[in-house]
């Protein structure tokens, strides 16, 4: 038999033994550090809390809360149809589940920002995408939607519009009366005299 | 890193070329094989020439164990290759009939093109008939496509169904591979021993 045959089985045969011993390693698909570093100073991860409570309220379907606090904090407190992935956790594998699903945006949120934002840059790097953070956090989320501070009255048109929307918020999160302004100033009608002549035409 | 088209490092519209360039080194090594012969490729069922089965065999385990060190160094990621899924009960027909064809027409579909390239009539007459036969199979499809589709294991690996790993996987095969070699090696020495057609080492 030739020589080179028998060399080539033997090598193809010790590569293939080298395959059983070589240890398990899990590729985590990461992302590239510059690219992280680019995404984390940018701001486009954040969304306000209107825009969550709109997204709430409207049904979007593409909506996934995730509440990074811990189950006790959680089961006290947490926006509707959110699910709790507390913060040590959130290596673990049973979670891994919610955070790729596809055309799904995950938005993060805890007391702050700060949990969240770290939540973020974790998932982000084990190469997950559409994720948010909820400016603010539920702090924000008990200032802005739940009592809302009404603007001066010199504010613009926008921030009024806002507040409304606020307003409306506030009683579909909480169930609350409709406030009824009080202070709403009566308009005189002032009509025009009847029987006046008619001015002018042919 | 790969593969490529999946992990969007190249478009999609790539896979002609790639494939023209795989098929051209595919055709290459048939050729250069000695695959355009029809008595080399039948010898296989007389037991005077295993050409046939020591090239794939070597290509199958050189890909494998070729993939998995690819694999493990994060140069693919193997869980993005497309695996084709398994239709049992066609595949037994279609293994059969396969090999009916190689024993009685000498080709296999591939091989019958690099014969027709280096202008081997029957090569032309297989390669042609190819055609017919996909043109009936496409035609009568509806006959039997609830046969076709019956015994659907999916995309299974041989791996996942017996519950081994992959490297496992290829290592047997590595040594069934080389058995082959050496057992074929002696049938075809013993078989060509009355042969003066063929010179062996």
């Amino acid at each position: 038999m030739n020589k080179n045959y028998l060399f080539l089985a033997l090598l193809m045969i010790f590569l293939a033994a080298g395959l059983l011993f070589l240890p398990e390693r899990h590729n985590y698909q990461q992302i590239k550090p510059q690219d992280l570093m680019w995404e984390a100073v940018q701001t486009t991860r954040y969304v306000t809390v209107d825009q969550v409570a709109n997204m709430i309220i409207e049904g979007d379907p593409t909506l996934e809360l995730v509440d990074v606090r811990d189950i006790d904090e959680y089961e006290k407190f947490s926006l509707k149809n959110a699910v709790n992935i507390p913060f040590d956790s959130l290596l673990c594998p049973n979670y891994q589940d919610y955070l790729g699903i596809e055309d799904m945006n995950v938005i993060f949120y805890g007391n702050d920002d700060i949990k969240a934002d770290q939540a973020w840059m974790i998932a982000r790097r084990m190469g997950y995408q559409n994720l948010y953070v909820m400016n603010g956090g539920l702090n924000s989320w008990i200032d802005c939607i739940i009592k809302p501070q009404r603007p001066e009255e010199t504010a613009s048109l926008s921030e009024f519009e806002n507040y409304e929307f606020r307003k409306g918020a506030s009683i579909y999160f909480t169930g609350s009366k409709i406030e009824t302004s009080t202070n709403k100033s009566s308009v005189k009608v002032v009509r025009r005299k009847k029987g006046a002549a008619v001015a002018g035409g042919c | 890193m790969g593969p490529l088209i999946p992990n969007e490092i190249i478009t999609g519209q790539w896979d002609f070329v790639i494939a023209l360039l795989i098929g051209g080194a595919f055709g290459f090594v048939l050729e250069a094989s000695g695959f355009s012969s029809s008595r080399n490729i039948a010898g296989v069922f007389y037991g005077y020439n295993f050409v046939v089965l020591r090239v794939f065999f070597t290509g199958m385990i050189v890909a494998m164990v070729g993939l998995l060190y690819f694999s493990y160094m994060g140069w693919i990621n193997i869980d993005l290759v497309f695996v084709l899924p398994t239709y049992l009960n066609s595949m037994l027909l279609g293994g059969f009939i396969m090999g009916l064809g190689f024993v009685i027409g000498g080709f296999c579909p591939g091989t019958s093109y690099t014969a027709a390239a280096i202008g081997k009539i029957d090569g032309m007459v297989f390669a042609g008939s190819t055609l017919i036969g996909i043109f009936l199979f496409a035609e009568f499809f509806p006959l039997f496509e609830g046969f076709y589709y019956a015994n659907n294991l999916g995309n299974i690996t041989i791996g996942e169904m017996f519950g081994l790993s992959n490297e496992v996987i290829a290592f047997a095969f590595v040594v069934i591979a080389i058995v082959a070699f050496y057992v074929t090696w002696l049938i075809e020495k013993r078989v060509r021993k009355n042969m003066t057609e063929y010179k062996f080492e």
